[in-house]
């Protein structure tokens, strides 16, 4: 199955090229893209000495609009299945392979992959996350779950991997500054087939996570916003199913 | 006590010719500007329906204070200046509403555009990436 892998990159000149080659090596049958979202550094320039085909935004557009150009470019371009992952280098492209497994036997549209082992634990044995990242975990757990009536653990996920439907849903309807949560409520609420799988994950190779208390607390808030304005959205479930 | 109870039976307040005069004066300075505005190329046409339909109200109102005292009653306010200040206010709400509208749809389109541009480029450098390749291939059998 053709397969297209993309990875959203701003500013991540160092861990660029060692995940570009990981993903060569676990998944040599697919095509890579990596969504440069207006990066100031050498992003670009190390994702094409890699050997990666480079989308430059001509300016930072947000993670949820370089997302969307990675759905965009494989439904455009025929792609059976597609999947992403972030550029730090915190996921493993062996198991990016795995969430392919799962559209390829056609179990379910979309795939996410968790971090958490234990679907009931905040911890995971190669993950350690600090207070604010947990309790925004929580938050958005219980929300997220609520809203869609599905257990997810990894609400934030970026390992992903989709068939063609997610791909038509995703390139239209992508919240550009809250991707990560509002996607999966839209895609359950499309009546499209989520599942997640759990995974490990990396300490970041490279960059700093954003979160700072304040931040995060703001982030939780609007968060809830984006939840509770989504159970609202009009539905464009396509005809055929 | 007894000034509540005045302002409550004294039925209206009217505008007195010098503030209709100012006011008149005010909607067609700002109309000019408005004009102005369109001529140098600074506003659009189709954003200036709005403002030229205040300003119009504004010169209706100075002109003919007994309309705003007709809305007023309409509204069931005693004050015509709470009923102009309401109107005013409700207008600008809406208006700026409309504008962040107007800027999540243009959002919405710089971030397509932007989209379309890196994938156009992507696809570029894929195509000539190719190109080298069999360019090379050949090099190599030759």
């Amino acid at each position: 199955m053709r397969t297209l892998v993309f990875i959203p990159a701003w500013n991540e000149e160092s861990p660029i090229a060692e995940v570009i080659a990981g993903v060569r090596e676990s998944l040599p049958e697919a095509d890579l893209l990596v969504i440069d979202d207006g990066s100031t550094d050498l992003t670009a320039e190390r994702a094409r000495k890699a050997g990666a085909v480079v989308a430059s935004l001509p300016f930072n557009q947000g993670l949820g609009a370089a997302l969307q150009t990675g759905y965009l470019h494989a439904l455009r371009e025929g792609y059976e299945a597609c999947a992403h992952l972030d550029a730090d280098g915190q996921h493993p492209p062996a198991e990016v392979a795995r969430l392919l497994e799962e559209i390829y036997a056609n179990r379910a549209d979309l795939v996410i992959g968790s971090r958490y082992r234990d679907p009931g634990k905040a911890e995971s044995d190669d993950y350690k996350p600090t207070l604010s990242r947990r309790i925004g975990t929580g938050v958005f757990r219980f929300f997220l779950t609520l809203a869609t009536r599905q257990r997810f653990t990894d609400t934030t996920s970026g390992m992903r991997a989709a068939n063609r439907r997610v791909m038509a849903l995703f390139s239209e309807h992508y919240s550009p500054d809250f991707a990560e949560i509002e996607s999966l409520q839209l895609a359950v609420r499309e009546e499209l087939r989520v599942e997640e799988l759990p995974v490990r994950m990396l300490e970041r190779a490279g960059g700093t996570s954003f979160l700072t208390p304040v931040r995060s607390a703001f982030f939780i808030f609007k968060g809830l916003i984006v939840l509770m304005v989504g159970q609202f959205r009009p539905r464009h479930v396509e005809a055929e199913r | 006590m007894t000034a509540l109870v005045l302002g409550a039976t004294d039925p209206k307040v009217h505008l007195t010719s010098q503030t209709r005069i100012i006011a008149a004066v005010l909607a067609l300075a700002f109309m000019a500007l408005v004009l102005e505005l369109i001529r140098r190329d600074k506003l659009q046409e189709r954003f200036s329906v709005v403002w030229f339909v205040a300003g119009l109200g504004m010169l209706v109102g100075a002109a003919f204070p007994g309309l705003l005292t007709l809305v007023a009653d309409a509204m069931g306010v005693r004050d015509t200046n709470v009923a102009l200040f309401s109107i005013v206010l409700l207008f600008l709400l809406g208006l700026a509403l409309n504008f962040s509208v107007t800027m999540s749809r243009q959002a919405a389109q710089i971030t397509r555009l932007a989209q379309e541009r890196a994938l156009e480029k992507a696809r570029e450098q894929a195509s000539s990436g190719e190109n080298g390749r069999k360019a090379e291939g050949q090099r190599l059998e030759s």
